[in-house]
Formats: C-alpha cells, structure tokens, sequence
C-alpha cells in the first residue's frame, strides 16, 4: 500500500465527562484532523456504546478508512471491543492503535485542563505516527493432531492417557520399567481422609483399564529416545531392549509424567551398614509383601534429607510415617513404635489418622532442628539417641527396626526428558512448570504439559488429578485441532543475520529453530510476542509485529517533536506496569504530565536503541516501566530488560548522554501509587518542575 | 442434549475450569453469588512462595475469561433449584439485582463520586475502609460495574443520610428517579445505566455437567479469639493482607487500626483458634497459613525493615514446591520464629499496645512479649454457602462442611452425582496452585462427561 493511500481515522471518547469533563476534546478532534493521513476525526460521547459502535463501523465503511485510532479509556479492558468492531467495518484488527487518555490523562491531571489536552493531542498524535505504518495481521495456526505421548506409566500417566483415550485421541505410554504402575508398585496402602486402598489392587484394576484401551499403546521397557519438532509435529524414537526403533512416530502433544525416586540415605542412621534400618518405601515394601514379622521397637525419623540448605520439605512423609505406624500396630499390637518429628505436617483430615495412631498406642517425639537422633550399634543391637524437645530430656531408645522418612528427587530419566523437550528443572531433580501458580501443569513450551510427581512430590489423589488436568491441556489443541495465537509475533528477516542463535537460545518459549543451514526461523504458532529476541538481536533483524522498531520509533519522535526537553518517553509493559498506570487512573492519582506512554507488550521488548534515541531527540529522560519481580507475563523478560538497562547506562554514557536521566520502575497492577511516585522523583531529579 | 457446562463460583479454580472448557470448545455458564468474579484471590496483595502481585496474575485471566466467546459470566447470581432429567441438568437460577444495567455501565465512577453515604466496608473487617452505597467490587471488577447498596433502594439507609430518603413509594414503583443522586450523575454521563426499579430475575439452564468450585472461607476469630473483640489492633491475617495491598483500604500503608500510625513490632499467631470446641475454631490444619505468615513478614520487612517481626508457631507446615526455602527467605529477613502456645492477650489502655503471655514450647517457661499490632492466622474453613448448595445439587458434605467425593483416591472430584464434579475449596483447605490443578481435572471430567 503507498502512503498516499493510508486514511487514518480518530475516535475520540468523552467518556461523558470523565475525559471530556477535564480535556477539551473538541480540541483535539480539531488537532487530529490535521495531522497527516487522517482523513476523520470525531467526538464520541461514549464510544464504547452500542449505538456509536454502530456509527464507528458506518463512517469506517464510507470514508474509506483503512487504520483506526481509538483515543479513550485503557487497551488492558476495551482493546477487544474495539478490534471486533474494527474487523466487523472491514479492517482488519491489526491496523488499530488504541490511545489511552483516560487513565493517563483526565483521570491523572484532573486539575490542568489545558496541560491535559496537550498531552491527549500528543499521545493521538503519537497513536497516528504509529497507526501510518501499522501492518495488516492475523492470527496464527498450526494444525495439531491427535495423537499423545505420555512417559511415564504410573498413576498420573496411566490417568493422562485414560483422560485423553476416552475423548478418541489416541495415547502412547512410555514405561521404563517392565511394567505400569510406578512407585505404587512398591507401595502397601494409599490413604487418603478416611480411605483406604490395597496400592496392587489399584495398579491392577488401573493397568488394566489402560491395556485394555482400544485408544491407547503401552510400551514398557521403553525409554524416549531422541524428539524433534514442536507441537502438532513431534517426531519421536523409542528405545527398547536397546534398540532404538527405526519408525518414528508422529505425535501431537506430550505429557512429562516421569514421577519422582526416593533418595537413598546411604551412610547416614547406620543405614546400608544394618539391614534392619530402611527407609519408609522398603517398609512399604515389606508390608505389601507381608515380610514384617515380630518386630518388637520400630523407631521411624522424619525429615531424613529433608527440610536442609538443599531441599525442603518432602510433602508426604508425615502423612505416610503415620500410615505405616497404623499399619505396623494393625499386624502387630505389641509392637513399640515410635515416630522422631520436627514438626507434624499434617492436613486437615490427616490429623485424624494421627489420633488413630496415638490410641493405637504410636508415641511421637519431637527433636529439635538441629539435634537429629543418632544411631549407633551395641552388642549389635541398635540404639537410637533422641532428644525430646517437649520433654527436655534426652532418652535411648532401643529398635530392631528404623525407618528414615526419607526426601525424593526427580525420576532418574528427568535429565534426558529435560534435555529432549528443552523444559526446565530446579536443583532437585524435579521439572520446573510454566508459573509456580497459574500453569502447574504445563511448560512454556506449548504442547507439552506435566503430570503428577515429576512436579514435586505429591499424594496418589493430588498426582490422579494432575495426571487428568494434564491430560486437559494436551486436549484443548487436539480437540480443536489447532493452536492459534495472536500475530503479534517476531519475524526475522534473514538479510542482516550473522546466525549466532542469540534468539533462539534465548527464546522463553523455544519458539525460535535453528534448521540446518543455522538460519533461525520463528515458529510464529509458538511466539508469544514479547520482543525479547529482537531487542538482542546484534544485527537487527527481527521485527515484531504492531511493535517494529519504526512504529516505535514513530511514536518518539512524534511524541518530542515540541518541547522535548521537558518530555519523558516511558516505555510500558502491558501486563502489570500499564495496570499500575491504570490503576493511579482509577485512584485519581494526580502527578506531573510529562511522561508520555508507550505500549510495548513486555519490556524486553525495549531494545538498547529505543532506550537511547529518545536522548537523541532532546528528551528529558526515559523510564522503561515492567513487572514487578518476580512476576513477567513472558516468564522472565523484566529480568532481561533489567540486564540490559544496566548495559544502557554505560552504553549511554559512552554515546555522551547522562546515563541518570535513564530511569526504570518495576511495578505491580494494583501499585498505581508507586508509578505516580516514579513520575513525581523523575520529575523533580531531573528538575522539569 | 447441551452440551454446555456449569461452573458454580469464579475464583480462581472456577475461572480456570471455564477457561480449559470454554478453549476446548464448550459452551460455559461462571456464575458467582457476588458482584465480580475474581474470588479470594482479587483480594490478596501477594502470592506465596514468589510473592507474585496477585491481582497481577489474576486480572488478565479475568479479561481472558470476560472477553471468550464461549463463556457466559452470571455475577450476582445464586444457583436455586437442579434437577437431573435425562442426563441433562436443569437449573434455576436467580441472579439478584445491582440496580445497574450491566450493558450500559461502563464502571466510570461517576455516581460513586455523587453518592453522599459512605458506610463501613465489611469485606475488609477491621481495617476496613469506607466504601459508597454504590461502588464497584475492586477496580479490575469483571464484569466492570456498580453495584447499588439494596439496602439503599430499599429505604434501610435513610437514617444513614442515603438521598432517596425522603421518597414517599418504593423504587420498584418508578422507572425514572428524580432524587436519587447516582442516577442523576448517570444520567448526566448520558448514560441511563442506574436502575433502582430493576428486580431480580430468575434465569433457567440446561447443562451437561456442573462444577462446584464454590471456595473457601477464613475462619472467623470467634469468642473474643486472643483479645480480636475486645482490642483494636488484634485482627485476622486476611486483614493484615488488606493492609499490605497497595490496593487495599490503606494504600498499602501498615498501620494499625487504633491510631493509623505504622506498626513498628508486629506479631503473628499461628494456628489461632484451632482446636477449639467446635463452633469456636479451625478444627484441623489449613494448610497454607505458615506461608500465607511467611509471606506477610517478608512483605512486611520490604515496606520497612526496621519492623521487629515474631512468628508464635507450633509445627511448621511448608509443604509444596519452594515453600521451605520461603520459610528460609523470612528467616533472613530478621523475621523472629518462635515456638510458643499462646494464653492470654492484654491491651495497654493507654498506647493500645498489646502483651502476648504464651509459654515457649522450647524452654517450658511462661513468656511476655509487647507488640503494636497482633495477627491472628485463623485458618480455613468451609464455605457457608455450601449447606444450600449441596441440598440443590443432591450432594453430600462431610462433617467439615466441605463437599465429598464419592471416592477420592479412585474417582477423584467426582460426586456421588453423575455429572457434578468439585474443584478447588470446595474440597478442603487448599492453595491457589493446587486449585488451578484441580480445576484443569474437574474441567477435563465436565467436558467429556
């Protein structure tokens, strides 16, 4: 399209009086019309009613407009309204650019008027620099069969690949081990609340539902050999018997179900030194197979391992401590048993199962946290030292049985997966999820999701319900058969490219290949458009789409085309720092109007040269404004613009500009004051009072 | 048959059970008893163990779920009456009014900004601020409206100073108001939004499954819990996250209650209440109230490090991912921990300080300690609402008054209703994580079923 046939339209809201109560919008519905390409500018009372919606799409329809600016409250909560409406008119949504002077103009200098109507003419202008190179886009998709690999075959593999057999997707187990089940295999009871199940029954009843699946393959014996591609498109070997199979199977979405080992506390409490001190899964053990007999004292010590500078609690060693006791006072009444503690861990009904254990005549001792019992052999005989902290005694407790409550780590195979996958794990050998709190049961690597104790350790009902939630996520794109994302995404343009896979090494996403000649390419279905390639990108190369470096560059320079010396260009993530800004709009926070706003989606995005260009221009200062940590939309990209602002400063200073007038905020949704504040101290530091 | 589903409760695990549903190309009805959907969760200032801004992380799924075409949000709304005909699920609803009409409402403020009446905003408690007979739930409320006071409408705030006081006939009687200043302040934006005539409406669904993802409650500090009755700075630890929230009645400013000035020594008492006859107390173990205690202190020694902070705990329960190496976090932070069991608390009358007597579970020995601010840590409790709902849905409660599964460990979520699956609080004390989990699960039954 030539410049000559951009026709750019302005819709500036009242807001009944909320913006135009304090800027003149008839002003600036005046100044819009004059700037170049616009071809309409109007007022609108509400324009986010159904009836101006109406006559939006009318004058869009019959001035022949092909780019949008809507001036009025904030993208965060309309930006979806009005792109329908744009795409309803005819044009397509990407071509909108959205101007907030509610929140960041009337509601925030609510007492200046004429300084306020200044600033909405600035940001509309802004929004027109942008809106005149604006790009059409769309919505990316890629096409996602059905087809589902699960590895692992314990509990919350077999329940991910009942969950999605039974939708007629079909499933893949990959079991290691000769046969399904798990850790249960080496279990006696499950409990849970008042509930009780024999661990071999539910693995039998379980594995035999999953055999008999006309939906679902088993292999056991079988290890994951070598996965490329991504989501709808993985081509994965198996590994049998040594084997690696010649025919790659073609698989749509993974589930991560590895599950997790006990840790073998060798050398510690005697133990590989006696055979009569064992941990909880080998008393498990001989409480499945019926091996426990006549024994006299059982002493149990919890947080072997556990709750250390290395590792923290192990989530259900209490909880089974207290299970096995029962047990052991179930087969023999007479037996002694008693349970070492530092602190009981037990939830809600499980603190029933610790009265039943107290009748049955279990005695729990509590030691302090840096006195662990000690064990040592007497005429081979076993003594175990405790100090009782309730007490404040020390006491000898003879056994001819120790537990140790030990902690676990990640299955052996988390190493390889991790490496297959290229998903991230923590120090303790278990699988990191996509957000500790909102996305326990994926990566950020979409297609792939993650079940059960591969996670973090976990009772038989938590890892069933992760194993199906699981199951869900790898579901939704086989069932719609795609995956679509927004197309704002990156785009490398390999021209410039000197193939140093910057990019897709940094990628949060692994949304960025390598093929064999080396050339990055972006599988834009996986982009999540946060910019943090193209911002490190040394050659330049990648663009983002609505926010390349022209649009932005745009923007600046419309923005201090007058009076740039008292005019801040703040970059603002979308995510939380523009919710912060919301949110002083919503306060009514007042504070100086010097900054002016520009949207990037995360503030990786923000590159070294739009850092400094603003200087440049004569700008007063600059504030890159992202999530408060540890909270990124995009993972980690606050902390990586964080990297590069410290570079900025140097870079800046070099280049002989103040590095002090280059400023950053990291700050929260809901912290509108703490923006305010940002833009009050900027103001007086850099004295533009 | 539909094959739409019914999520019972927005916060977080019905959110995200309609999320999965509604991508996964089912039609969803959220319904929420309250004005916004958002939960306990909208109203917390941080998470545990990344101490992640919660409204942070909240809001976009909120958006998210606002703007999916296949869901429908029923704010203000209350499941009544299901019954199960063939297969499919008949429910009547009754979605109460907010005297606004949802559609024109753009949330701008303006007749709060008109409205003379402040009143005391019980949903903060003790540190509660004031909010406006009509008001907006918190400012990232979806949907994004007012809600008028009905006690407003209804003439019960007259002696409060409430404008339409003097009006001789009910408000149902008229379709135009020519006293009530918020209507006037609507009608002024050009917007006829407020609606003090509207009724309640009563809404009828057909669904193929129904999820209760109803919550949880705080436990109530009852029976003049450690002094919360009788002295002004005791309060909860769900009134002490208000206080930390920059978003919340102080702007974030932790001061106590008494005075306004900030809390230089602050204490926590965990386990408050529990174990205590019932009616009176958390029965068991919450779960997650170490961390939720761990997290304010730390939060607490951001604001200001030089607040001296004491934990009184018995056993520590940090038992998910990252939650130990939390623990460690405050203990950097200067936060003292000690293992006491609380007695008595008294109130100097003249600074409102308060002494804590508790014995140290360490050293045996009966112990003091002044602080300027006392937080309980109550626990979690079942939701009230639950009673009436388990008897509309045929469902049974267990004696927590939390919903029970019909097997836990082989059937987990399911009910012994066909169709009806539970996620998140409803189920037991729970945090956010696991809820978000859970309500995947539930949503993966809900859609095949």
């Amino acid at each position: 399209m030539g410049d000559e046939d951009i026709k750019i339209g302005v819709f500036v809201c009242d807001c009944g009086t909320n913006i135009a109560g304090v800027v003149d919008v008839p002003a600036v519905v005046k100044y819009a019309r004059g700037l170049e390409h616009v071809v309409l500018a109007d007022e609108g009372r509400w324009s986010c009613s159904v009836d101006y919606l109406s006559k939006m799409q009318d004058l869009i329809r019959e001035n022949k407009i092909n780019r949008v600016v809507v001036a009025s409250c904030t993208p965060r909560t309309h930006e979806p309204l009005f792109k329908r409406t744009t795409k309803e008119a005819g044009v397509n949504p990407y071509l909108l650019e959205f101007v907030s002077i509610r929140e960041q103009v009337s509601w925030v200098h609510m007492k200046e008027p004429a300084i306020a109507t200044e600033k909405a003419k600035d940001l509309v202008k802004m929004g027109v620099a942008k809106a005149a190179l604006l790009e059409e886009g769309q919505e990316i998709r890629l096409p996602v069969k059905t087809d589902c690999l699960i590895i692992g075959g314990g509990m919350a593999g077999m329940n991910a690949a009942l969950s999605v057999a039974d939708q007629g997707f079909n499933a893949t187990i990959v079991e290691k081990e000769p046969q399904l089940g798990g850790l249960l295999n080496q279990i006696c009871f499950i409990s849970h609340d008042n509930h009780k199940r024999p661990a071999a029954r539910v693995v039998q009843a379980k594995a035999e539902q999953v055999q008999s699946h006309p939906q679902i393959t088993v292999f056991v014996d079988t290890q994951v050999e070598t996965v490329e591609g991504y989501i709808g498109n993985y081509k994965v070997a198996l590994k049998s018997n040594g084997n690696v199979s010649p025919q790659k199977l073609d698989i749509s979405t993974i589930i991560v179900a590895t599950g997790m080992q006990e840790i073998k506390p060798e050398g510690q409490f005697e133990y590989g030194n006696d055979p009569r001190v064992i941990t909880q899964l080998q008393l498990d053990n001989k409480l499945r197979n019926k091996h426990l007999r006549n024994v006299k004292n059982v002493v149990m010590v919890s947080c072997v391992n556990s709750k250390n500078e290395s590792r923290g609690c192990c989530n259900i060693g209490c909880h089974t401590a207290v299970k096995n006791a029962i047990a052991i006072k179930h087969l023999c009444q007479e037996a002694s048993v008693h349970i070492l503690y530092r602190d009981m861990s037990l939830i809600k009904e499980e603190g029933t199962a610790q009265q039943l254990a107290k009748r049955l005549g279990v005695k729990f001792l509590r030691f302090p946290d840096d006195r662990y019992p000690e064990v040592r052999k007497e005429n081979g005989d076993l003594k175990i030292k405790v100090y009782d902290l309730l007490v404040g005694k020390e006491f000898e407790l003879s056994s001819d049985l120790i537990v140790l409550t030990t902690a676990f780590k990640g299955n052996a195979s988390v190493g390889q997966v991790k490496g297959l996958l290229k998903v991230s794990t923590n120090p303790d050998g278990f699988f990191q999820e996509s957000h500790v709190k909102l996305g326990p049961l994926e990566f950020a690597t979409d297609g792939v999701s993650l079940g059960g104790c591969a996670k973090a350790p976990m009772t038989f009902k938590e890892s069933s319900e992760a194993g199906i939630g699981s199951a869900m996520k790898a579901s939704i794109p086989m069932q719609k058969g795609y995956i679509e994302t927004e197309g704002i995404v990156a785009d490398i343009d390999l021209t410039d490219c000197s193939q140093c896979g910057l990019c897709s090494k940094r990628c949060p996403y692994s949304a960025i290949k390598v093929d064999e000649e080396e050339n990055p390419e972006v599988i834009k279905a996986l982009c999540k458009g946060c910019g943090l390639c193209a911002a490190d990108c040394p050659n330049e190369c990648i663009g983002i789409v609505h926010y390349s470096d022209d649009q932005v560059f745009a923007q600046v320079e419309a923005a201090l085309e007058e009076s740039a010396e008292k005019k801040i260009i703040a970059y603002v993530c979308h995510w939380c720092a523009l919710g912060g800004v919301d949110m002083a709009g919503v306060s009514r926070l007042q504070y100086p109007s010097n900054a002016r706003l520009i949207r990037v989606m995360c503030s990786a995005r923000v590159s070294m040269k739009m850092m400094q260009r603003p200087f440049e221009l004569g700008a007063a200062g600059v504030l890159v404004a992202g999530c408060e940590f540890p909270t990124c939309h995009y993972i980690e990209g606050n902390y990586a613009a964080e990297k590069r602002l410290k570079r900025a400063h140097k870079k800046l200073a070099k280049a002989g500009f103040d590095p002090e007038k280059l400023w950053n905020v990291w700050c929260s949704a809901a912290d509108g004051p703490k923006f305010a504040n940002t833009m009050r101290t900027m103001i007086s530091e850099l004295k533009l009072e | 048959m539909s094959n739409s589903i019914l999520v019972i409760g927005g916060g977080i695990a019905g959110i995200n059970c309609a999320m999965n549903a509604a991508k996964y190309g089912t039609k969803v009805y959220l319904v929420d008893d309250t004005p916004s959907i958002g939960g306990m969760m909208a109203r917390l200032d941080k998470t545990f163990p990344t101490n992640d801004c919660s409204i942070c992380i909240e809001a976009p799924q909120m958006y998210e779920v606002d703007n999916h075409e296949n869901i429908e949000i029923l704010t203000n709304t209350e499941v009544r009456k299901v019954n199960k005909v063939n297969g499919t699920f008949k429910v009547k609803l009754l979605q109460r009014a907010k005297y606004v009409d949802e559609e024109k409402c753009t949330g701008c403020g303006a007749c709060v900004e008109a409205c003379p009446v402040s009143v005391p905003d019980p949903l903060d408690g003790k540190v509660g601020g004031k909010r406006k007979l009509v008001s907006m739930a918190f400012p990232q409320a979806v949907p994004n409206v007012v809600t008028v006071d009905p006690g407003c409408r209804f003439g019960e705030m007259r002696k409060d100073g409430a404008c339409i006081g003097e009006c001789a006939v009910d408000c149902s009687q008229c379709r135009e108001c020519p006293i009530a200043l918020c209507v006037k302040a609507c009608e002024k934006e050009g917007k006829k939004a407020i609606t003090l005539w509207q009724s309640n409406k009563k809404l009828d669904l057909e669904v193929k499954s129904i999820v209760v993802a109803t919550g949880i409650k705080n436990a109530p500090p009852t029976g003049d819990l450690l002094g919360y009755d009788k002295f002004e700075n005791v309060i909860t630890n769900t009134e002490f996250e208000r206080l930390m929230n920059a978003g919340g009645p102080t702007s974030g400013e932790i001061i106590r209650p008494s005075d306004k000035k900030h809390a230089k020594k602050i204490a926590w008492i965990q386990c408050a209440g529990r174990g205590l006859a019932k009616e009176k107390g958390t029965p068991y173990c919450s779960k997650i109230c170490c961390m939720v205690s761990a997290k304010q202190t730390i939060i607490t020694k951001e604001h200001d490090a030089s607040v001296e902070a004491t934990i009184f705990y018995n056993d520590l329960k940090a038992y998910g991912k990252g939650f130990w190496e939390f623990y460690g976090k405050a203990k950097e932070n200067d936060v003292q921990y000690v293992r006491g069991r609380p007695y008595e608390v008294f109130e100097d009358p003249e600074t409102k300080n308060l002494t804590l007597r508790y014995e140290d579970l360490d050293t045996g020995e009966l112990q003091m300690h002044e602080v300027e601010l006392l937080v309980l840590a109550t626990g979690i409790m079942a939701n009230d609402r639950n009673k009436r709902l388990a008897k509309a849905l045929k469902l049974k409660l267990d004696e927590l008054g939390y919903f029970k599964e019909k097997d836990p460990l082989l059937s987990p979520l399911e009910t012994e209703v066909d169709g009806v699956y539970l996620c998140g609080g409803a189920t037991g004390p729970i945090d956010i994580a696991e809820s978000v989990s859970q309500a995947t699960a539930a949503s993966m039954k809900a859609v095949s079923n």
